[in-house]
């Protein structure tokens, strides 16, 4: 018997999840903006792993989908960081306000 | 005559072609626009031989369709056609050709032909109208001619300036017009001259509403043909090139307000009051303007206040039922005063100014201006066998028997006036001795002298087609098989003739006195309050300065203050509130992902949280 | 909700990943931001045991802990960072973004507030990377081979946009 109940583990993700979010909607540093997104990722995943546990129907299945989005955050990190160097060559900024272009 | 409707269209082809093409041929442009408008000459000629013979020819097609109405256009060639055919076409010719002369050196040659061809086009199309709606649009073409003539020097203030008062003034007028053809159209249902007489001789239409429309048909004539209190524009109007004076300002377009009331005769005659009122004005403008041309200093304002005067007593002449005097004299007025128009632009020619003051002695330098001008002063003046004798004899019966009176010693006097100001122009520019530097002084070419001299030759033997003395051919011509325009002669009584010649015979005296043999001192007319009136024109410019302009100014002051503050605040205010909408909707475009991340969130945290409060549909 | 030491190890596990999130949006330099992250994503392993899952707690700390801090230590250590040059996000965008991840985890929290599907006893702490191993070659096999083709497709990516430049620049030169 499990002490914890599954929405302490669904608060828990919840309030990393608004970090992130935040993190990724206020901070000027595109290398912030890019953690901020794996910490949301991970938030997600904790949901995940606690429903494979505590879930209607519990099983692997959630554990499974959750190392899928860590292969897929591993994929996005790796390109979002070779956006990034590729940005800094051409403006010699890694400051987001300055990465306007879609505006014209 | 069927084919009558070609004679407009040799000028327009002339306007057409130099307007294209002028630029390249310079002053072989004249070549064209001279044998152009000759060609129309010959034509109108042609046209007026054969109306000798047969009847009036109309030739109509529709033109437009409006529901049950039918505008048509077409033309018509009836005695007063024929004839004003000729005069125009014959005037055009001679003008055309003097022209080339007067004008040689200038710059825009060719654009003063082309003009010159646009003018002649819309004044014989003017002629040939048939009906009150292209007879309009064709008054409207000849008055854009005109403004294009007065201020050909555009580069002159003064002439940019006559020549927007010249189109401004005589749009007053046909606005006057425009209501009253409209009025008309209202009360009949069409725009045809024979339509229109029927229904006024059927009764179909109520005298008072005769009386209006055919007034404001004459406030169109009044504006045109430079009557009182329209008159100022002409005056104005000598700052375009000489030769165009005398053939827009002298023979045919002014003479157009008279030939409207002429072809409208039926319409006036209908009503007592009208043709009052024309008589009334007439005489009051003869009288007016021969007033102020006994002291003006410049030669053509001379000429510009005696045409005015004149076509004053043209219209005095139809006011009182004298069709035949009004037609005659328009007719003889045409072929002196472009004479005097002629002869002046030639004397203005050889000494390069306009001021009397400054001229005489020239009798003996221009051999044969001198002369011309005379014959042409004599014909004005209503010395006996010269044609403006018979046909100013013709006006003073016509007024007498129409017993106007007052009208009629009104009319006396202008004839005297007239030939008091006329000689005196004469003798300060011919005679005496010259009052200025005059050495370079030549005659004008044979191409400026010919045309003058066929004037001459008619403004001695036009008068004789309608004398007492040895019938009147002219008067029976154009009633004939038309009683509405009264008697082909109007009997008289012959001390009227009498009185005529010594008036102006005197008036020629008075001229000589004072003027030639200075036995009469000049100085106590020159410093009377009079003299200051007359000379300021008896200050019309003024008052319209004060009265007329002060007003529109004023109320023209109001409605900026409206427009900028009232208006435009609206209109600014509907336009900054959108634009300041847009502007708060592009500050979210600003290309940065993150904004738009945020605002996408925000939305649906929005509705996230209004979901969660309500419950959705399902609650 | 007993006082067990469970109970104790997911209090102290969910503070350090609460406070090395809290300590990611305020410190000022990018390193020890990222170092703060590293506390956070050690403790969600931590969590993870907690949920019986052995082997992504083991992942989680080579991936995230591991692989990818590295990479953002390289890319920070790429760039340059001025962080006292840098305007501040508007007070007006953070106070709006604020109340709406307020609203957000308030809808959220009314979502999984005494959330409860009832126990059932789960088998997934027993030979846990064998039975993911099994999963993962007979059920998922096809979304695990795609994920082989996305990381590919990543690398090849990767590659092509950080060398792309040079190549021009060295035409440039």
């Amino acid at each position: 018997m499990s002490s914890v109940p599954l929405s302490a583990y669904l608060a828990l993700g919840l309030i990393l999840f608004c970090i992130g979010l935040y993190g990724a909607l206020t901070k000027r540093n595109i290398i912030i903006v890019l953690i901020s997104i794996e910490l949301m990722l991970n938030a997600a995943n904790i949901n995940l792993v606690a429903f494979s546990k505590f879930g209607v129907m519990p099983s692997i299945t959630g554990q499974i989908f959750a190392l899928f989005v860590m292969a897929v955050a591993a994929a996005e990190v790796a390109v979002g960081v070779a956006i990034l160097i590729a940005l800094y060559r051409n403006r010699n900024t890694v400051n987001i306000d300055e990465v306007n272009t879609l505006k014209h | 005559m069927e084919n009558a409707w070609i004679i407009p269209l040799f000028p327009l082809l002339s306007f057409l072609f130099l307007i294209f093409f002028g630029k390249r041929l310079k002053e072989a442009s004249a070549y064209i626009g001279i044998l152009l408008s000759l060609a129309s000459f010959v034509y109108s000629l042609l046209v007026l031989f054969e109306r000798f013979t047969s009847p009036t020819h109309k030739a109509e097609s529709v033109w437009l369709t409006i529901g049950d109405v039918q505008l048509t256009a077409g033309f018509e060639v009836n005695q007063l056609n024929a004839l004003m055919l000729v005069i125009v076409s014959l005037v055009s010719f001679l003008v055309h050709t003097y022209s080339k002369g007067y004008m040689h050196g200038d710059e825009r040659f060719h654009v003063y032909y082309a003009y010159l061809g646009l003018f002649t086009f819309a004044m014989l199309g003017l002629v040939l109208s048939p009906n009150l709606l292209q007879t309009y649009i064709f008054w409207e073409l000849v008055g854009l001619g005109s403004f294009l003539l007065i201020g050909f020097y555009f580069y002159k203030e003064e002439a940019k300036k006559a020549a927007k008062k010249a189109f401004i003034m005589t749009r007053i007028g046909d606005v006057g017009l425009l209501i009253g053809m409209i009025l008309l159209f209202w009360q009949v249902g069409s725009f045809e001259y024979d339509e229109i007489f029927a229904a006024v001789e059927a009764g179909a239409v109520s005298s008072t509403m005769i009386t209006l429309t055919a007034i404001l048909i004459f406030i169109g004539a009044v504006g045109k043909s430079g009557q009182f209190p329209l008159h100022t524009w002409l005056p104005d109007a000598m700052e375009g090139p000489t030769p165009v004076s005398a053939l827009i300002h002298a023979a045919t377009m002014v003479a157009a307000g008279v030939y409207l009331v002429a072809s409208l005769f039926p319409l006036f005659t209908a009503s007592e009051t009208a043709l009052m009122t024309v008589a009334i004005i007439g005489a009051f403008t003869a009288i007016f303007a021969a007033s102020i041309g006994l002291v003006q200093k410049d030669i053509k304002r001379v000429l510009a206040y005696s045409t005015v005067s004149q076509l004053g007593y043209m219209m005095l002449a139809l006011g009182s039922a004298g069709y035949v005097a009004g037609v005659f004299h328009l007719m003889t007025h045409a072929f002196f005063k472009a004479l005097l128009f002629l002869a002046a632009g030639s004397v203005i020619h050889a000494v390069h100014t306009q001021d009397i003051e400054k001229m005489g002695g020239l009798w003996k330098k221009l051999r044969v201006t001198g002369p011309l001008f005379l014959i042409g002063t004599l014909a004005i003046s209503g010395v006996p066998l010269f044609s403006g004798f018979f046909s100013k004899d013709e006006i003073l019966i016509a007024a007498w028997a129409h017993g106007n009176t007052v009208l009629f010693w009104l009319a006396v006097i202008a004839a005297f006036f007239t030939a008091f100001y006329m000689f005196r122009l004469f003798f300060m520019v011919f005679s005496g001795e010259s009052r200025s530097d005059m050495k370079h002084v030549k005659e004008s070419p044979s191409v400026m002298t010919v045309p003058m001299m066929v004037l001459a030759i008619l403004a001695v033997v036009a008068g004789y087609v309608n004398t007492p003395w040895f019938g009147t051919f002219l008067g029976d011509w154009l009633t004939e098989g038309n009683p509405a325009l009264g008697h082909g002669h109007i009997e008289g009584p012959s001390w009227i003739m009498i009185v005529a010649t010594v008036v102006s015979l005197l008036g020629i005296f008075l001229a000589w006195l004072i003027y030639s043999k200075r036995s009469l001192s000049r100085d106590w007319l020159g410093a009377s309050t009079l003299y200051t009136i007359l000379y300021n024109k008896y200050y019309i410019d003024e008052l319209y300065e004060l009265t007329v302009l002060k007003v529109t100014k004023g109320l023209s002051l109001i409605l900026r203050f409206i427009e900028t503050f009232i208006v435009e605040g609206i209109v600014k205010g509907v336009s900054g509130a959108v634009s300041g909408l847009g502007h708060l909707g592009s500050r979210f475009q600003s290309g940065q992902i993150q904004r738009y991340g945020a605002v996408a969130f925000v939305g649906l945290a929005i509705l996230i949280v209004v979901f969660a409060v309500t419950g959705g549909y399902l609650k | 909700m007993t006082l067990s030491g469970e109970f104790f190890a997911f209090i102290s596990l969910a503070l350090v990943a609460v406070v090395g999130g809290v300590l990611l949006l305020n410190l000022t330099k990018v390193v020890h931001m990222v170092l703060a992250l590293v506390f956070t994503f050690v403790s969600i392993a931590g969590i993870f045991i907690l949920l019986s899952a052995e082997f992504l707690a083991a992942v989680q700390i080579l991936i995230y802990s591991g692989a990818i801090t590295i990479i953002m230590l390289f890319g920070i250590m790429l760039t340059r960072h001025d962080d006292t040059k840098e305007p501040k996000t508007g007070l007006l965008r953070k106070l709006l973004l604020f109340l709406g991840i307020l609203g957000f985890a308030f809808a959220f929290y009314i979502g999984i507030y005494n959330l409860d599907f009832g126990e059932v006893s789960t088998t997934l702490h027993e030979n846990n990377t064998e039975q993911i191993g099994i999963a993962l070659y007979s059920k998922y096999i096809i979304p695990f081979e795609l994920t082989s083709v996305l990381l590919l497709a990543a690398l090849v990516g990767a590659i092509v946009l950080s060398k792309n430049d040079q190549e021009k620049e060295a035409k440039k030169e």
